[in-house]
């Protein structure tokens, strides 16, 4: 008997502690960002590639908009420099002179992206001028898509795909940074 | 904790036994404990389960009234502004659409260099901006901008400086201000002069702070008696202004020049939002270091945004001149203007200003500010006036951007330029317009001319303008569109846009037709600068005024829209168009400068000697007789100011 009402009063003193707390890792859980990533993401062209970027940085889950902003612009970077190593590495094995000329001119638009779009973008984020980061942005994709125009006469354009996630990434960065003005 | 509990017995009378004995109802009462508890341990972990998906609804329903975010950026869903007319189009903030050439080419530094302007006001390198505390004094015109001394895009904000006797021929001096300060650490950005009754000058500024604040700042000339200005010294008590309550504090920049109001104190506007309505904030004061936030705004309209670079000032309804800014009166209306974030574009209203309690009232509410006329339908922004005593007018300055690549920027080292100063009047004709017109300075770099007059181009072709070298002109021309065909022509409900339509390729029974510049021999690159005639089923006639970037070059990643806008042409008004084309920039003027457009064209073969101009007329049922005179520009050798002569 004493046991069995040492053992309920242990319980209610346990439910008292677990439940609130329970709520609270709850909301921890999912972040203040949570559904904000999500509803962000809706009004970019690329919803799934922005969910996952997104969601895929710790900084994601507690971030505003201007939080999210600079994720992206971040991620827009670390990609564009990989494809940057790429090309690169593309080059020092190509043989036939058309295709150094486009992979160099890529080496161009991408140096564009990486020194100038992206380093602009997020001091526009950060100083409150969003406009200049909208216009970099934008120029990033466009810079992916002249990239790609190279290759038109090409038999192959070997960085497509990574070429493609650089240019959709920086449309929907574009996108959210818009969201600031 | 109880309601949770689904397994809690509704009522406790289930195997109680009213006649058990003690020990009976001892074990009872153990074994309801046991399952009182038991069930409580149930219980506890369902609710915890429960707990779990119950916040998550509370989340999602949170979401779709607005964001989880920092109050701040709170912001409801935002509604674009209604119709803003055939000429807005598609927003630029979109990508640029870039046609499918399948040119492959990059650019050489001989197309590079060409595009460099020789009578347009820009730095020897890197990026520019807005205009910013445009003044004359002590004999001499002062530009100041917003500059970044270490690259060819916008960063690091810093103010150049230059100076010029006539507005058209710049020397370069050092940088005047630096962000050296807390106040300004992370950009020293765009302000406005005032020149007191003593002749002193004091500069507001807006600088954003260490920690990304946008805060106004007071500053003056080191040397009064210096008439290059060449030193500044910013107030030892900046800040003079942060942002106010229910301001954010990055929508709060911008000053305007002050203005005296009757009581003697001096006025001025900052334009900021509250959601997604573009407000000026007013703000009194007697030294520019005390200020009073005056109730209410000077102007707001919903659905704009925020409003940058606002400038507010007075026309006169009868003069030929312009006024100082305090100037008020019976025969003066006010002008409010605003650079729109949202769309990069600027625009104007005319209307009255109450003194009293400082707001401004526009003539036409359906063209209030935001929502209707443009300073200039191409690419133009963050536009400026001052009042220039020395010649008595209005003088207006806009940044003029590029619409080529960063990459092609950082390549050629550069990035924007200014429009020529336009000087500003009110249109009496309209009484809706303001017209710009280039300085009159301007004409002291033309050179030789070739004229022609009464030249007839029939429906469908294209004439050739035998001028020499066609990269730096100044182009005054008259157009006549054959009266019979005007009237016989039958009228349709179709509605035109310049910026929807085909561009100069597309042929309407009364239009396209004005000249090509920047064209080559073959046409095969060719900036159009023309317009467009409709007429309505009911007879009445809609003049356009476009210029056609679609095949201003083979290369790829530039702009190639399609600018333009309606132009008022009142009975008895022939077409009249100036252009100046200097390189990379062609500003054309129609109607006077009633309407205007500035483009940035960046021909890959249409360069240098092989640069042609053309007249064309494009339209299927009218000839049009055209009069023009072409001068040759010269350069405005813009130049550092000579070393030896600095003070």
């Amino acid at each position: 008997m004493k046991n069995i009402i040492s053992f309920a009063l242990l319980q209610i003193a346990c439910s008292f502690t677990f439940l609130p707390v329970s709520q609270n890792s709850a909301l921890e859980l999912q972040g203040n960002g949570g559904n904000l990533i999500e509803t962000t993401c809706k009004k970019t062209p690329f919803y799934n590639l922005c969910v996952s970027t997104l969601q895929s940085d710790p900084r994601g889950s507690s971030a505003d908009v201007a939080g999210l902003a600079r994720i992206g612009a971040d991620k827009v970077k670390e990609k564009a420099t990989a494809t940057l190593g790429q090309i690169t590495g593309l080059l020092t094995g190509a043989k036939d002179p058309k295709l150094k000329m486009a992979l160099r001119d890529c080496v161009d638009y991408y140096n564009a992206i990486i020194k100038y779009d992206v380093p602009v973008a997020i001091e526009a984020i950060a100083k409150g001028n969003p406009k200049f980061g909208v216009q970099s942005l934008n120029d990033a994709a466009n810079e992916a898509d002249a990239c790609e125009r190279k290759f038109q006469n090409q038999p192959k354009f070997p960085i497509s795909d990574s070429n493609k996630v650089v240019h959709d990434l920086s449309a929907v960065v574009a996108s959210i940074v818009q969201l600031l003005l | 904790m109880a309601d949770r509990n689904p397994f809690l017995p509704v009522s406790s009378s289930d195997g109680f036994n009213p006649t058990g004995t003690q020990v009976n109802r001892r074990k009872l009462i153990k074994q309801l404990l046991t399952i009182f508890v038991g069930l409580l341990a149930v219980g506890l972990f369902a609710a915890l389960l429960i707990g779990n998906n119950g916040s998550d609804n509370a989340h999602v329903n949170e979401n779709e009234h607005g964001s989880l975010a920092s109050s701040t950026s709170k912001k409801p869903e935002s509604l674009r502004p209604v119709s803003r007319g055939p000429a807005a189009g598609v927003s630029e903030k979109s990508n640029r659409p870039f046609a499918n050439v399948d040119g492959n080419l990059p650019w050489n530094n001989s197309m590079l260099s060409w595009q460099r302007t020789a009578f347009h006001f820009q730095p020897e390198k890197n990026w520019m901006n807005d205009p910013n505390g445009p003044l004359f004094y002590k004999g001499w015109y002062h530009f100041f901008y917003q500059y970044n001394p270490n690259a060819a895009v916008w960063g690091d904000i810093v103010w150049g400086h230059a100076v010029s006797k006539d507005l058209i021929h710049w020397l370069h001096l050092p940088l005047a201000m630096v962000a050296d300060q807390w106040y300004d650490k992370n950009g020293v950005w765009t302000g406005s002069a005032t020149i007191l009754p003593d002749g002193k000058v004091v500069m507001l500024y807006t600088g954003s702070t260490a920690e990304a604040v946008q805060v106004q700042n007071l500053a003056y000339p080191a040397d009064h008696s210096d008439p290059l200005l060449v030193h500044w010294v910013k107030y030892h008590g900046n800040p003079v202004l942060v942002p106010p309550p229910g301001i954010d504090e990055k929508d709060f920049r911008d000053p305007t020049t002050a203005w005296l109001t009757s009581e003697g104190k001096w006025r001025i506007t900052i334009g900021s939002k509250i959601n997604k309505t573009g407000i000026a904030l007013v703000y009194d004061t007697k030294d520019f270091i005390n200020y009073e936030q005056l109730d209410g705004v000077l102007h707001a309209v919903p659905g704009t945004g925020m409003w940058e670079c606002v400038d507010f000032f007075p026309v006169s309804k009868t003069e030929e001149n312009g006024l100082d800014t305090s100037v008020n009166g019976p025969g003066v209306k006010h002008v409010v203007k605003v650079s729109l974030d949202d769309d990069r574009h600027d625009y104007y209203a005319v209307g009255t200003y109450h003194e009293k309690n400082s707001t401004w009232i526009p003539d036409q509410h359906e063209i209030d500010v935001g929502i209707g006329i443009r300073y200039d339908y191409g690419i133009y922004y963050a536009a400026k006036t001052f009042y220039d005593q020395n010649k008595n007018r209005r003088v207006l300055w806009g940044w003029i951007g590029e619409s080529d690549s960063e990459a092609a920027d950082k390549q050629k080292g550069w990035a924007s330029v200014q429009s020529i100063p336009r000087t500003i009047l009110f249109d009496k004709k309209t009484g809706t317009h303001l017209v710009q017109w280039p300085v009159e300075e301007i004409d002291s770099l033309r050179l030789n001319s070739n004229e022609f007059n009464q030249v007839t181009i029939q429906a469908g072709s294209v004439v050739p303008l035998d001028i020499g070298p066609a990269t730096q002109l100044d182009i005054i021309a008259k157009f006549e569109i054959d009266k019979e065909a005007l009237e016989k022509t039958t009228g349709s409900n179709l509605t035109f846009s310049c910026s929807t339509s085909g561009g100069a390729a597309e042929r309407g029974a009364l239009g396209p037709f004005g000249l090509l510049v920047l064209a080559d021999e073959s046409l095969s690159e060719q900036t159009p600068v023309y317009f467009h005639i409709a007429k309505g089923s009911d007879g009445n006639l809609k003049t356009f005024f476009c210029n056609d970037q679609s095949r201003s070059s083979e290369a790829s990643e530039v702009n190639k829209q399609i600018y333009g806008s309606i132009i008022p042409v009142l009975k008895g008004e022939n077409l009249s168009l100036r252009i100046l084309v200097d390189h990379s920039i062609i500003e054309s003027f129609a109607q006077g400068g009633r309407t205007v457009i500035t483009s940035r064209v960046y021909p890959t073969k249409a360069i240098y000697g092989a640069a042609k101009v053309f007249l064309f007329n494009n339209a299927t049922d009218a000839s049009v007789t055209a009069s023009l005179k072409i001068w040759q520009m010269n350069s405005a050798f813009i130049r550092p100011y000579p070393n030896d002569k600095k003070s």
